[in-house]
């Protein structure tokens, strides 16, 4: 391989672009980040690519697949329909933050039960969805489950699994709270 | 060394949690897209718009005025970097025989003409909008010319592919009963939900490639080779990968100008291809036509059998599946001819995707079955126990083992098939028509060289390392569960190694060979070391003084002889020196070939693909196989058509781990309705391009098309296949599915419908 020619850069007043920086504190998991970003950057990621939270995942990066879902004060999000900048002083949680550390979430432990993923690369969109799908009380029927997780596709299908992973932690988490 | 012999733990078949669970369902797990390092830059590609044709110019100045640019690949300024890297099915590596940016030839619509680093993605993605292409375009071929297939364009290059016996023309003639039919099915793509990403990074002169992979060591190798360096200068690094389906196999033509982008800047450099680009960066199942006849006599018995196939592929490449060396086998038969041909497309070569040959060709096949059910007025599930084979119809070698009709008992019952009413139509629910149908599942055995290195610690922990993939089937709970069985400890002291090109090398994850190469691998590694302890401890004064050595085993965390006396296996470790001790093995497949033997550990280590197929296993032929009933609902009015309801019973020798073995057919079903019912990739025949690039376009199931189900693992036992008598079942699962759906439509509509996938116009 020869050496590397950098290209003619253009004079500075020739230079443009749509790069708007910004400066924002994200409040992650509990844990507040100061960052200098450009204003295009999504949630999905700011998360991944500057605070290595790469529990979260990008699938299609156009919300369509339910890979990147995370909560946003405590409801679910497609983070990669989210600019960055339009969540300063929320409270953003992840996979990584949905059980105290060392833990599992009910969720988790019911997944991990009922071998409810295979790649895995779905499957903390799946969780966060399903965790909310519980706590806003759409998952108290097997076809409300099919339903309101039809957002959050699974490749390699996974699916009948992951409503009978839901169907346990829902009992779990209703335990939990009661 | 005979690891056939089953010892003690109970370990091997054993439902167990996936080992790796926690790391997933915690976000903590790891995927090549996920790597993030320190002063990354970022590229994004730009795609060609034409299908056939050449770049006239580049207009850069507004891409590279975007600020943060900090390069712009060309063929103009990267040509004779990449160097060639043979295609992988003429004994290469590459997806495909054209070089990436080579020169300013257009192959196809969404080729990489350009890829921009800059310090951000943003500004990449930004600039690479900016990025002006002018080219001149010439008419480009879609696919196939019309619905119904063409003459003959090429012959075939791989021999053994078109399977034939008898005369079956005449033999068709003469049938008193016959099915003349032609079949189709859509061009398909993978879609996996990890993007294709790739992060190069060097570190001097050696390179370290992050990028879902499910063969890391044709990877390293293939990219070595287009970069022109030493394969130990490649590390090829994948321990996770977030679905590949065939598509992540070959060596696409984005690595290698990741790795030259990240040696020009002296920074790592991290590709996301989008979704989209996806659809062209990748490889796809190309569209395929069949020609099928049928002839038997009263009774049912096949007599004749033909089957012709069309298929897609490139202009550079000539791509094939045959699947007609499957359906040539799997029914009684004493005439069969084949054939297939290939048509050449402006289109990216297609590459395997999930049971490449069998889900197009056993669809129609099984689709023909069906319909020579219904002209018999026999039960479909009659017709297939008749026409039950023990050997190949083409040379009568007998199947290693073969369940198929224990497999339809099993499905039938569970399903309750006794109980349909065989008439079309007749099966009615309210508003729904119900429809009841079956196919045949099959998938060859095949077996593949790999390598395994085990250590076991004087604490009973033990380390497995080997270079194979868990793309999600389960491998590293496979592989942990034959370790723990062959050492004798229990599944957590057992730590897996996968997915990286500096452990010992494993075939790729393809053609469901892994579980049955790699643990036999790993329990040949561990057997080795089970005779170096045994021999030494017999030969000590210790307890085991005397006792023969063959008969000693390992069991929780001792050595014990037949005769009833034991000890621990930290006395026996200290006896060959301090600390663990290394087993390694060098798996061969018993029934591989001679030149396999000669040259497989050869092949294997330089990442090229050798693999013995079920059809060419010595004396014999190996397949899995199952049987798949589905339920069908068609709206009365709308027409909406909905699978409320899947059996399916396969039997695929010893089952190392039940649990995630039962998703990988769970999850294959439903890739069979996927095929029967959802997915299509559609081209824009006027500009030969894809048009519904997204997953909100390209159909794929979701949550509540599913409803319930089941899996029934049919035991088998088969000592011909390999030690372990394991079968892959990876791909069985959704084979012969399309055709079940396709059949329960007919018993419910009366409609045959012959072009999948099947959607709501075809039944008005
Ligand atoms: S990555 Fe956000 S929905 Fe797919
Ligand atoms: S587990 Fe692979 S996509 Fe859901």
């Amino acid at each position: 391989m020869d050496t590397y020619s950098p290209l003619k850069t253009p004079s500075l007043s020739q230079r443009n672009g749509s790069m708007t920086a910004v400066n924002l504190v994200l409040s992650v998991n509990g844990r507040d980040y100061r960052l200098t970003l450009d204003a295009r950057v999504t949630l999905l990621d700011a998360l991944r690519e500057q605070l290595s939270l790469t529990g979260t995942k990008k699938g299609c990066d156009q919300g369509q697949c339910g890979a990147c879902t995370v909560h946003v004060d405590g409801r679910r999000i497609l983070s990669c329909l989210t600019l960055a900048a339009s969540v300063e002083g929320k409270a953003i949680t992840t996979i990584e933050g949905l059980a105290d550390e060392g833990g599992l979430h009910p969720m988790q432990q019911a997944f991990m039960d009922h071998d409810a993923f295979q790649c895995g690369y779905c499957t903390p969109g799946q969780i966060m969805s399903a965790v909310a799908c519980v706590t806003e009380g759409l998952a108290e029927t097997d076809d409300d489950i099919r339903e309101y997780m039809s957002g959050n596709l699974c490749r390699c299908a996974a699916y009948p699994n992951i409503v009978a992973a839901i169907k346990q932690a829902r009992i779990d988490m209703q335990r939990g709270r009661s | 060394m005979n690891v056939s012999a089953r010892a003690e733990g109970g370990m091997i078949g054993r439902p167990t949690p996936r080992i790796d669970g926690r790391l997933k369902v915690t976000g903590a797990a790891r995927y090549p897209s996920d790597v993030i390092l320190e002063d990354t830059a970022y590229a994004f590609l730009v795609m060609s718009t034409i299908a056939r044709g050449r770049i006239k110019e580049f207009d850069l100045t507004e891409a590279q005025a975007v600020d943060g640019v900090l390069d712009i690949l060309t063929y103009e300024n990267t040509k004779g970097k990449v160097r060639k890297s043979r295609y992988f099915m003429r004994g290469g590596y590459a997806a495909s025989s054209v070089v990436p940016l080579e020169s300013p030839k257009i192959w196809h619509d969404g080729q990489i003409v350009a890829m921009v680093v800059a310090e951000t993605y943003e500004a990449a993605r930004e600039a690479a909008y900016k990025v002006r292409v002018e080219s001149s375009a010439r008419e480009a071929a879609p696919g196939f010319d019309e619905r119904r297939p063409q003459p003959r364009q090429t012959p075939h290059i791989f021999a053994g592919s078109e399977p034939q016996v008898g005369d079956a023309e005449t033999a068709f003639q003469d049938s008193d009963v016959q099915i003349d039919a032609y079949y189709t099915t859509p061009t398909q793509h993978h879609n996996a939900i990890e993007l294709y990403t790739t992060t190069c990074v060097w570190s001097g002169d050696q390179l370290t490639v992050h990028e879902p992979s499910q063969y890391v060591h044709g990877l390293k190798n293939g990219l070595a080779k287009q970069l022109g360096i030493k394969p130990e200068k490649v590390r090829a690094v994948s321990p996770f990968i977030g679905g590949a389906f065939g598509a992540k196999a070959a060596l696409t033509s984005r690595t290698a100008l990741v790795a030259i982008a990240a040696k020009r800047l002296n920074r790592p450099v991290k590709l996301v291809a989008t979704r989209q680009q996806g659809f062209t960066v990748s490889t796809y199942r190309a569209e395929t036509q069949h020609h099928i006849k049928l002839g038997a006599d009263r009774s049912g018995r096949l007599m004749s059998l033909s089957h012709e196939g069309w298929e897609v592929s490139s202009r550079s490449d000539d791509y094939k599946v045959a699947g007609t060396e499957t359906t040539a086998l799997l029914y009684a038969c004493p005439n069969v001819f084949t054939r297939v041909n290939i048509v050449h497309a402006d289109r990216s070569t297609p590459g395997f995707m999930r049971s490449p040959a069998e889900v197009p060709y056993v669809f129609a096949l099984e689709s023909a079955m069906d319909e020579l059910a219904a002209a018999l007025s026999m039960d479909p599930v009659e017709l297939r126990r008749i026409n039950d084979t023990r050997v190949s119809p083409i040379d009568q070698k007998p199947f290693s083992s073969r369940s198929l009709r224990t497999c339809y008992d099993r499905a039938a019952e569970a399903f309750g098939w006794s109980k349909r009413n065989p008439v079309p139509g007749s099966m009615q629910d309210g508003e729904w028509l119900v429809g009841w149908g079956c196919a045949t599942a099959c998938y060859p055995t095949n077996v593949a060289p790999a390598e395994a290195r085990v250590t076991l610690a004087p604490n009973g922990t033990a380390r497995v390392q080997t270079a194979g993939h868990d793309l999600g089937t389960g491998a590293y709970t496979a592989i942990a569960l034959t370790a723990a069985e062959f050492l004798g400890v229990s599944l957590e002291s057992i730590n897996v190694e996968l997915g990286d090109s500096t452990l010992p090398p494993a075939p790729v994850a393809g053609g469901s060979n892994a579980t049955a190469s790699i643990c036999n691998a790993v329990a040949q590694a561990c057997e080795d070391i089970r005779d170096r302890l045994a021999r030494a401890a017999v030969q000590s004064g210790g307890a085991l003084r005397g006792a023969d050595a063959t008969s000693i085993r390992l069991s929780r965390g001792a050595l014990v002889s037949a005769d009833g006396r034991s000890e621990e296996l930290k006395e026996s470790l200290s006896r060959l020196g301090f600390g663990p001790i290394e087993g390694f093995s060098k798996y061969v497949p018993e029934v591989a070939s001679l030149p396999i033997r000669i040259m497989g550990h050869t092949l294997l280590s330089r990442g090229l693909p050798v693999m013995t197929i079920g059809t060419s296993a010595g004396d014999h032929v190996q397949y899995a196989f199952g049987a798949e009933f589905v339920e069908v609902r068609v709206h009365e009015r709308t027409r909406e058509i909905r699978v409320p309801r899947l059996v399916g019973a396969f039997a695929a020798g010893r089952i190392v781990s039940p649990t995630t073995a039962r998703s990988q057919l769970l999850g294959a079903l439903i890739w069979g309705v996927a095929s029967a019912l959802h997915e299509e990739t559609e081209i824009d025949e006027r500009v030969t391009r894809y048009v519904n690039k997204d997953l909100a376009d390209y159909m794929i199931p979701v949550n509540a098309d599913i409803r319930d189900v089941e899996v029934i693992l049919v035991p088998e036992e088969d000592h011909k296949v390999n030690a372990l008598g394991i079968k892959g079942l990876g791909e069985l699962g959704n084979v012969g599915t399309n055709a079940a759906i396709a059949n329960a439509v007919y018993h419910a509509t009366g409609r045959r419908i012959r072009d999948l996938p099947i959607r709501i116009e075809d039944l008005l």
